[in-house]
């Protein structure tokens, strides 16, 4: 039938594409295609700006939180058998030291010498806890803090021991 | 072997432009606009019968493409990919201004046998100058099925008309186009 049409459009497909658009077609692609890029480049440069200010708040909140948060360090979350042992210790300190301070009134010169060997270890205590949030090994730190509260109830029981020993040399004196 | 490493080269080259463009390179895209302008206008030319139009959806056609690059993944070739936006844009675009493309009762062809198929010659341009004849159903079926090369299953999904009656359409638009290139034959045979 009409097959030789169909058999000739198919074999010069090609041949057929001879129209061309207006000279001016691409001109007016690329006056779209520019409009978008500027678009594109405002849109950009806001997202730019709003990640830039989310930063900005970011490390301004970063910088007056964090120090909070490292002083808030928690011995428990280093170490919680040493924190246990930090507070018992701490409290046995505390004990001790308003018993040497009852002995304070009758004999100031011993007590301010053995509160002058207390405070020096107390210092250090405060120094390693500072030094503990911005340390490496936070673990370290916790065990030397909680061995100097152990040698400060130490020393606090030897002094203790010494006053009750000088009080009861003063009592047979004084009999 | 030669046309392979021919070949290769030529896809290359695309690959190359449509990277291109991915970049937004505003050569590469006017380098692909110049390869695929022709091809592209004629095609959509070939469905909206209609110069206006056919520029129209040139413009859109080529704008999504190079706007929505990222969308195109390479399973095909750029130039499968574009015809595709083409004549779904023209088909789109003639859609508006008829209501219904394919109407059935179009013109009635006269079934006459001639008794001479061979002396006629088949010449691009009175192919093309009588296909604008056609009325639009039979002209973007045949083209569609021609030029296109899609199946009466895609032609019947793309234009929401059933197989049968893109099958009626086709044989009716060879036909009309057939009468109507003897018609100028004789024609021109009689003023030779």
């Amino acid at each position: 039938m009409s097959t030789e049409i169909e058999d000739f459009i198919k074999a010069n497909k090609k041949d057929f594409d001879t129209d061309r658009p207006k000279a001016d077609m691409w001109a007016k692609i690329e006056e779209v295609l520019d409009k978008e890029d500027k678009k594109k480049k405002v849109n950009l440069l806001m997202w730019i700006g709003i990640a830039a200010s989310v930063i900005v708040l970011m490390s301004i909140t970063l910088l007056y939180i964090s120090p909070l948060k490292k002083e808030r360090v928690n011995l428990a979350d280093v170490n919680p058998a040493y924190a246990k042992k930090q507070l018992r210790f701490a409290s046995l300190i505390e004990e001790k030291r308003d018993s040497l301070e009852v002995f304070a009134a009758s004999d100031p010169e011993l007590y301010k010498k053995f509160n002058g060997d207390l405070s020096q270890l107390n210092r250090a205590y405060e120094d390693l806890k500072k030094t503990l949030p911005s340390s490496p090994n936070q673990q370290l730190v916790v065990k030397a803090m909680v061995k100097n509260l152990e040698i400060q109830l130490q020393l606090l029981n030897q002094q203790l021991s010494i006053i009750s020993e000088v009080s009861a040399y003063k009592k047979e004196n004084s009999i | 072997m030669n046309t392979k490493t021919l070949e290769a080269v030529y896809i290359d080259k695309n690959i190359e432009l449509v990277n291109g463009c991915r970049k937004g390179d505003r050569e590469a895209q006017f380098a692909l606009y110049k390869l695929y302008e022709k091809a592209m206008y004629s095609a959509a030319l070939r469905i909206l019968n209609h110069e206006g139009e056919a520029e129209d959806v040139l413009q859109e056609a080529f704008l999504e493409a190079f706007t929505r690059i990222g969308d195109f993944r390479g399973d095909t070739t750029f130039g499968l990919w574009l015809k595709q936006i083409i004549i779904h844009k023209s088909i789109n675009s003639l859609r508006k201004r008829k209501a219904e493309i394919v109407s059935l009762d179009g013109v009635d062809v006269a079934e006459e046998v001639l008794s001479d198929e061979r002396a006629m010659e088949w010449k691009v341009e009175g192919i093309k100058a009588a296909m604008k004849e056609l009325p639009d159903g039979y002209r973007v079926v045949l083209t569609l099925y021609l030029f296109e090369g899609y199946d009466h299953e895609e032609i019947s999904h793309i234009l929401k008309i059933s197989e049968a009656t893109s099958r009626t359409q086709l044989m009716r638009a060879k036909l009309k186009l057939k009468n109507m290139l003897e018609k100028k034959g004789a024609r021109d045979e009689y003023r030779n």
